[in-house]
This record gives structure tokens, C-alpha cells and sequence, in this order.
């Protein structure tokens, strides 16, 4: 839907720009560059693979980008795969006038690693090691990741059922004032 | 009921099978009108439109704001507008406010200057080299307006009406016995040599010191012409004076801000790990290199952060005897330091001692002696902190505190020496050790014909030296070193390795040169326009070396509450600046020779003399509002207000709480219901697998049902 054609009708335009936090040249540069990854196919597909997403240089070099791609999809077999109008989700939640609401809950799903509603000590080794640099030399010492989750689980985990879910997730990303721009991916 | 129909037909795209069991789930629900919209995401399918006005508004937006699927979104929208919007006059009106607000914001965001280079500083070095950076973008629009203000109200006028040569009116004035005051010899030789020209722009003298530059050249005329009068001294005093309050109100407006954010942040200590865990990585960044260089950035961080949790554990566990000696190490070494900057006191003083009354000397050796206070000052500015620094080492503070005290120290330095520089100027001035040479004019008029105008050729001075030394530092030292360190494979140079951003000193050298210029302002009304092209000019020099030179730094900086701090020393800089201008408009005889307040017994004796000139109701009004009648219940007024935010901050700081102990409450309620729910069914005897999906995600109503396609098939609760 609104993939495959090459140029985007009127309504569809003012029905994406209703649905999503995105503006008129953002939806049409989002279609442009959506077009781009398939242009070489002769009967592009309405759903991208993932491997053609991770190729856009705003996601090549993220550390959560196969997350991204994961949280985005609507795919049943789960593969990451993208149509259009899910591509103008990932950038609605990432654009510069999308709520915190809806930022932090996308932000919570990227970083649930299992997909099972919560942050436990597992999805947060994942995060420290995505944010440090998943190498042998960029990784810390098992004794700092101990300590680094016994911390950050002492700070928000507030029911105390030794994980974080979205309600303290919440809590802890509304006191932060950078969030909402640096949680931002712009074509 | 049209959302039974929908939900049979289904959602048409793909992965509509847990898309419906969710509908069906939310259908269950009884519409929960308790639920905070803000704090989930949370849809009511059957919430009829009785809230009228407040939800029209709100459903273009709050359609957007559900975090579900593109064609789930597309559902709850078709299923709105088949309910007929009452659309209110005040609906209409108040969602056009709010989309013209929203289009403001968005423009004036637009309009932030350097806003991109900003960010990208940012996402790359983290927020404490960012903090440096938007304070020398408040500074820079803080003189910008500052020059604007002084331009519009004494140097526009001034120009005017002296190209104009309009009808002026010069205050009469006894001046029988003071005529060796009034002299003031500023013309230049007929024969100069041209690298004359360039010394002279260096140092103020020659063809810049009789020019719009310097206090010197302002007449004390008024003009009176048809209809409009305007009187210049009175114009340059309350510009001045005006521009000391402009800039103390836009400090502490920004000020409010920035500790507003670090009150609400908690001070940054505290939940310092998770913020930065969850919130510390930026999706802007593109490209491997800027990634590797943030990922280096965070882990540095954490690296650090944990580091001086295991000192503090350390610390704590100290025994009585290592304690007091730590405290006496301590004790000794700030003793040392209050000696060095004692001593780099003394020296200052000195140094302005002997520039000041050695005379004036031709060529270059003229140009050293003008500027050894600028000289003497930044030494003893670099040598010190360098000094204090090791100092620090030997302390064994927690590297917070250690950042902390080297900025106060290297604060009370900087500061106090300019007091020092500017103290010996006025001893001078006001003739402390030699009595006679001020018999007649109650100024040195042998050395300073126009003491005003040397006043400000030394803030003048002092500002351009600031500003040579560090685009010097720039070019010699900085790239140099990266140089160096790149292509130089020794072990000592790698150890040594590349320039680090420290904010703490950058700052400083900001707040220096900022209360310079203030100092400066009443004598020299062109300063705060030089001083806006200088940091301009150091803007675009700094952001240019830290991307080439320099590599992120090892230290922890909390931003938030390091932006109090420098906004506290910046007032520290503007009341040293502020007692100055009091005391020079208050105390000291103004020249006879020169500038616009030859006549007047002290610069401030120009309002009492120009209030008799205004109406009797003005008059009157005035009065009443100096006199005691008016202030005492002024202050009463400003007491009861105080008392009043003082008692709704404590309010809000007990929600605060409330809400957090809330929190904590609910999640208990969840497990509470939980084993309830798991006792129930085992008393019935319902197998797992048929088990009512609520089952799956048995939280508060309140929270969003999204979770529940976390898991479509599994049951953790069972």
C-alpha cells in the first residue's frame, strides 16, 4: 500500500500526515527514499527485508538498529521486514515532534531484548554491551556489569521485582531533559 | 454497536492475529476513565464524546500519540469520525491557539542560533562540552543585545548630533582655579610612522583614543531643539546603569531555568546510571567514526562513575587514623594554595604599579610595558590552576568534588586578580600614596588627563590580550600537539596522547572576559560589540579545534547541575563589575577635561540636577516612590509573596514523593492481584492454556495493552 506506486495521491498523503507525527515533506522525502531501496527490482515488493533497511546510512552504524527494525515490523514470520507504511512508523516515533510518551515507549520496547514486557538483568547486559561496543576490547569487566546492574536496578526498579518495566522506565527517562532530542532519527 | 462489526471484520493487513485478540481484550475492558493519559498510551474504544470541548481538541493529536501499528491507527481514526465531533466555537478557537503556539515554538527553534553545530557537539563529546558551548551562545547574545541597547541610546544620538552640529546647551559651572584640570592633549603627531597605526590599535592610544571608542570623546551637551530634547550625559549614565540590570535580569531568568532542570533531574547523582543507560545514546548519529567515538564516550563514563562508587565504599571504610591524616594533608595543601595566589596577587599589583607610572616609552618595549598586567595576570591565570591541579592530586577527593574545587579556586584567582589590577589602577587615580598630585582636580591629572578614558584603554587592552592568547594557544599548541601525536609513535607522546576538552578552565576564561567587558562598559561604550565578534570568532575556533584536536574526555561532567555553577559564577563576575561602576559613579570626581560629565561633581549628581527639570507630577511620583511609605509595605508585599512559592515548591516536592510511594504501590497491587488470580483458577481448575487472556497481562487498567503482544503465546504469570 503506497509503496509500489510512484508518486503518493492526495488523500493518502493527508491521511499519513494525520496518522503519524510527520510532516508533508517528510512523508514525501520518507516515500522517496523507501522507493530507493527496491528501485532495482522490477516487481518491488510492498514489504522490504531488513538487511535492505540496515543499508540506509541513518541506521547503518546504530547499535540498536536490528532492534529497531524488530519493534517497527508487522511481519508475522518476525523477520524485520518493513512495509511503507510501517517505515513512516519508525520515523513518526523518531521525529522531532513526536511525544514522550510515545518515544519512551518505543525506547522501552527497542531495549526489551526477549520481548516479554520487561527490562530484566539479561536485556540489560544486552544494552550496556550495544552502548559500549559489543568487542572483546570495548566490553566491560563481568565485575563492572555486576555492579553496573545491581545500580541501575537499585535506581529504578521500585516495585522491586528485580526488573524494570514501563512505568519506571517512564519515570526515569521524564527526568531527563536531553531524551526527546536525542531520541531522534531525521532522513 | 458499530465496534462489534469491526472487530469481526478484523484488521485487513498483516499480522492482524494478536492484533485482534488485543481488540478483544480492550473490548472487555470497561472504559476506564481513571487512567492518566499522559503517563500511557492507552486507547478507550468506548469513551462516548461527553467531554465535549477538551476531546475534540485533543483527537487529531491524540491519534498519533497511540503507539500502535500504522493500520490499527487507521482503525481507531475511521471508528472516530463516525462520531459527529461537537465542534464548539471554543474548541475551534483554542486548537488554533495551540496549533499557532506549536507553530511558534518551531520557528523560534529554528531561529537558535547554532542550534545543529550545537547538537553535534553534543551527540560527539556529551552534554558537559555541550553546556560550554550554549553558555558561550547566551553570551554572545547577551552582548549582542547589550551592544544594541548601548548603540540606540548614547552612540546613535551621539553621532547624530554631532554630524548635525545642532543648537547645544552647555550646563554652566563655576571652573575658576581648575584650568590646569582642564587640559587634554590628545592630538596626534603630524609625522607617525605607520607601525604606529598598528601600536595604537593595540593599545587604545593615538588615533583610537580620541575617537566614538572611548569615554573621552563624548560631549556634556544637551541638545534642545523644536520639541525634542535629549540629554546626553543622562542618556550614558542610565545606559549604563540600564545595561548592568538588562544583563543581571537575563542571568538569572536563564539561571531559573537551568535550576529548574536540575532540580527535577534530581541533581544528576541520583539515577545517574539508568539516564544514562536509557536516555545517554543519541539516534542521530551516522557514520562508524562518530559511533565508535560515543560508544567510547559512554563507556568512558561508566568506567569512571563506577570507579568512584568503589573509592567512596573505600573511603568510608578508612580507620580514625587515616582520617585525621588525610584532613591535616588536606588542611596543609590548601594552605599552600591560598599561599600561591597570594603570591600571584602581589605580583599583579606590582606589575600595575610599575606600568602605570614609568613613562610613556616609544616602540615595542612602550607596547611590553602597556601590557604587562595583561601579561602578569594571564601568567600567573596559566601557572597557578596548573600548580593547584597537582595540588588536587595529592587531596584525594572523589572526581566530582576535585572538578568543584579546582573551578572555585581557579574562579577566586581569576576574579580577585582582575579586583587586584583594578584596585591599583584606582589607587593611582585617587592619588592613595601621594596626596599632593591630587590638590586641585581630586585626580591624578598629571599622569591621567583622562583618567576614564586610561580606564578603559586597560579593560581594553586586557580583553584583546585574552583573546590573542587563546587564538594563539589554538594555533601553537593545540594542532601542533595533535600533529604530533598522530604521526610521532613515541611511548611518552602517545601517553601524553591528545588534547582533552576540560570545561572548567574554558568557562572560567568565558566569565573573565565577560566581567572584563563589564568592568569595562561605562568607559569604553564600543566594548560589548568588540566582545560580541570576539566570541563569535572563539565559537567557530573552539568548535573547529574540538572536532580536529581534541578526543572526549575520561572525567565525568554532569551537565545539569554544572550549568547552576557557572551561571553563579558569572553573577559573581557582574557583581565584582557591578561595585565598580557604583564606586566610580559615586565616589570619584569625573575629568574636567573630557567626556560627557566634565562639570558634575560625581557622574550620579547628573540625575539629581536633571530631576529638577521635570514636571511637578512627575516630580511628586518620584519622591513618593523613594520615600518610606512606598518601600516598607513594598517589602512586605515582596515577603508574603516569597513565603507563598516558598510553601507551593514544598507542595510540589510532597506530590513528588506521593507519587513516587504511589508507584512502588502499584507494582505491590500487581503482584497481590496476581497470586489472587493464580489461587483462583487453581481452586477452579482451568487448565493453563484456556485461561482468559487478561491472564497474560495482569496489570492496573491504567497501563497500555500493548504488552500484551509482547507475548502472545506464553503465560509468565502462570
Amino acid at each position: 500500500m503506497g509503496g509500489s506506486a510512484s508518486q503518493l495521491p492526495k488523500e493518502q498523503l493527508a491521511e499519513y500526515q494525520e496518522l503519524t507525527f510527520l510532516s508533508k515533506q517528510e512523508i514525501l522525502l520518507a516515500h522517496k527514499r523507501f522507493n530507493e531501496l527496491t528501485k532495482d527490482e522490477r516487481n518491488p515488493p510492498t514489504r522490504v527485508p531488513m538487511d535492505k533497511i540496515l543499508a540506509l546510512p541513518e541506521l547503518k552504524s546504530n547499535p540498536f538498529r536490528k532492534r529497531i527494525c524488530h519493534v517497527f515490523s508487522t511481519s508475522e514470520v518476525k523477520d524485520g521486514s518493513l512495509t511503507f507504511e510501517d517505515f513512516l512508523d519508525l520515523l513518526s516515533a523518531f521525529s522531532d515532534s513526536a511525544t514522550l510518551e510515545i518515544k519512551s515507549h518505543y525506547a522501552f520496547r527497542i531495549f526489551d531484548f526477549d520481548d516479554d514486557g520487561t527490562l530484566d538483568g539479561g536485556d540489560l547486559e544486552k544494552l550496556v554491551n550495544c552502548l559500549t561496543g559489543d568487542t572483546d576490547d570495548t566490553r566491560l569487566t563481568q565485575e563492572e556489569m555486576r555492579q553496573l546492574i545491581t545500580n541501575i536496578l537499585e535506581e529504578s526498579d521500585i516495585d522491586k521485582d528485580g526488573t524494570v518495566n514501563l512505568s519506571e522506565f517512564q519515570h526515569v527517562i521524564s527526568r531527563s531533559p536531553d531524551f526527546v532530542s536525542s531520541f531522534k532519527i531525521v532522513l | 454497536m458499530e465496534l462489534n462489526e469491526f472487530n469481526r471484520n478484523g484488521v485487513a493487513t498483516a499480522g492482524s492475529g494478536y492484533f485482534n485478540s488485543e481488540q478483544s481484550l480492550r473490548l472487555r475492558r470497561p472504559p476506564s476513565h481513571a487512567s492518566n493519559q499522559n503517563a500511557s498510551p492507552h486507547f478507550d474504544w468506548g469513551r462516548s464524546s461527553e467531554g465535549g470541548e477538551d476531546e475534540d481538541e485533543e483527537e487529531p493529536r491524540h491519534v498519533r500519540e497511540l503507539p500502535m501499528p500504522f493500520a490499527l491507527r487507521k482503525a481507531v481514526r475511521q471508528v472516530q469520525q463516525m462520531r459527529v465531533p461537537v465542534a464548539s466555537r471554543r474548541a475551534r478557537r483554542s486548537r488554533a491557539l495551540k496549533r499557532f503556539s506549536s507553530q511558534a515554538k518551531n520557528a523560534l527553534a529554528l531561529v537558535t542560533l547554532w542550534r545543529k553545530s550545537i547538537h553535534k557537539i553534543g551527540g560527539h563529546f556529551g552534554g558537559g562540552v555541550q553546556s560550554y558551548f550554549v553558555f558561550l551562545r547566551f553570551l554572545v547574545v547577551l552582548n549582542f543585545l547589550s551592544s544594541l541597547l548601548i548603540a540606540g541610546f548614547v552612540l546613535i544620538p551621539a553621532i547624530v548630533f554631532n554630524s548635525l552640529h545642532l543648537n547645544t546647551t552647555i550646563p554652566e559651572a563655576n571652573l575658576t582655579g581648575f584650568e590646569v584640570c582642564m587640559v587634554y592633549d590628545t592630538s596626534p603627531n603630524a609625522l607617525t610612522v605607520f607601525y604606529t597605526y598598528f601600536l595604537d590599535l593595540l593599545s587604545g592610544t593615538g588615533f583610537m583614543e580620541y575617537s566614538y571608542m572611548f569615554y573621552g570623546y563624548y560631549n556634556n551637551t544637551m541638545i534642545v531643539t523644536s520639541g525634542f530634547s535629549y540629554n546626553i550625559p543622562l542618556a550614558y549614565l542610565l545606559t549604563a546603569s540600564f545595561y548592568f540590570i538588562f544583563c543581571f535580569i537575563c542571568i538569572i531568568v536563564r539561571m531559573g531555568g537551568v535550576w529548574r532542570v536540575a532540580v527535577t533531574t534530581g541533581g544528576g547523582t541520583v539515577g545517574g546510571y539508568s539516564m544514562l543507560l536509557f536516555t545517554g545514546w543519541d539516534y542521530g548519529l551516522q557514520g562508524d567514526r562518530a559511533t565508535k567515538l560515543k560508544q567510547n564516550n559512554i563507556r568512558y563514563q561508566l568506567q569512571v562513575d563506577l570507579e568512584e562508587e568503589r573509592l567512596q565504599l573505600k573511603a568510608k571504610s578508612l580507620t580514625l587514623l587515616q582520617t585525621v591524616g588525610t584532613y591535616a594533608l588536606r588542611t596543609l595543601l590548601n594552605l599552600i594554595v591560598l599561599a600561591l595566589i597570594g603570591g600571584a596577587f602581589a605580583g599583579i599589583a606590582f606589575a600595575t604599579q610599575f606600568s602605570q607610572t614609568q613613562e610613556a616609552q616609544e616602540g615595542i618595549v612602550g607596547l611590553l610595558l602597556e601590557y604587562l598586567p595583561s601579561i602578569v595576570i594571564t601568567a600567573s591565570n596559566f601557572v597557578v590552576p596548573l600548580l593547584c591541579d597537582q595540588i588536587a592530586l595529592l587531596e584525594k577527593h572523589s572526581p566530582s568534588t576535585t572538578i568543584i574545587l579546582a573551578l572555585l579556586r581557579a574562579v577566586f584567582l581569576r576574579l580577585v586578580s582582575l579586583a587586584v589590577l583594578l584596585f591599583t589602577l584606582w589607587e593611582n587615580i585617587t592619588c592613595y600614596t601621594d596626596r599632593s598630585a591630587c590638590s586641585p582636580c581630586q585626580y591624578n591629572h598629571r599622569i591621567y588627563q583622562c583618567w576614564e578614558t586610561r580606564v578603559g584603554q586597560e579593560m581594553y587592552k586586557l580583553v584583546l590580550f585574552d583573546f590573542l592568547t587563546t587564538i594563539v594557544k589554538l594555533i601553537l599548541v593545540d594542532f601542533p600537539r595533535r600533529m604530533v601525536v598522530d604521526n610521532c609513535s613515541w611511548s611518552l607522546v602517545q601517553w601524553v596522547g591528545r588534547e582533552e576538552f576540560l570545561v572548567p578552565p574554558n568557562v572560567l576564561g568565558l566569565v573573565y572576559a565577560q566581567t572584563v567587558v563589564w568592568t569595562g562598559a561605562l568607559f569604553c561604550p564600543l566594548l560589548p560589540l568588540l566582545n560580541t565578534i570576539k566570541f563569535v570568532i572563539i565559537f567557530y575556533c573552539k568548535k573547529i579545534s574540538l572536532f580536529q584536536n581534541c578526543r572526549p574526555a575520561a572525567r565525568t561532567f554532569r551537565s545539569t547541575s554544572s550549568n547552576v555553577v557557572f551561571f553563579l559564577v558569572l553573577l559573581f563576575g557582574w557583581s565584582l563589575a557591578t561595585t565598580v561602576l557604583i564606586y566610580s559613579m559615586a565616589e570619584l570626581h569625573p575629568s574636567y577635561g573630557c567626556g560627557p560629565f566634565r562639570f558634575s561633581v560625581t557622574m550620579w549628581s547628573i540625575v539629581p540636577n536633571s530631576f529638577q527639570g521635570l514636571s511637578p507630577t512627575t516630580k511628586e511620583f518620584l519622591r513618593y516612590i523613594g520615600s518610606q511609605a512606598f518601600s516598607i509595605p513594598l517589602l512586605l508585599l515582596s515577603c508574603v509573596v516569597l513565603c507563598y512559592v516558598a510553601a507551593l515548591a514544598s507542595v510540589y516536592g510532597n506530590s513528588v514523593a506521593l507519587l513516587k510511594a504511589q508507584l512502588k504501590l502499584e507494582g505491590r497491587d500487581k503482584q497481590f492481584l496476581v497470586k489472587q488470580i493464580e489461587e483462583l483458577t487453581k481452586k477452579q481448575g482451568v487448565p493453563k492454556h484456556d485461561r482468559d487472556p487478561i491472564l497474560r497481562d495482569p496489570t492496573p487498567m491504567a497501563v497500555d495493552p500493548m504488552r500484551a503482544s509482547f507475548r502472545p503465546t506464553q503465560n509468565n504469570y502462570s
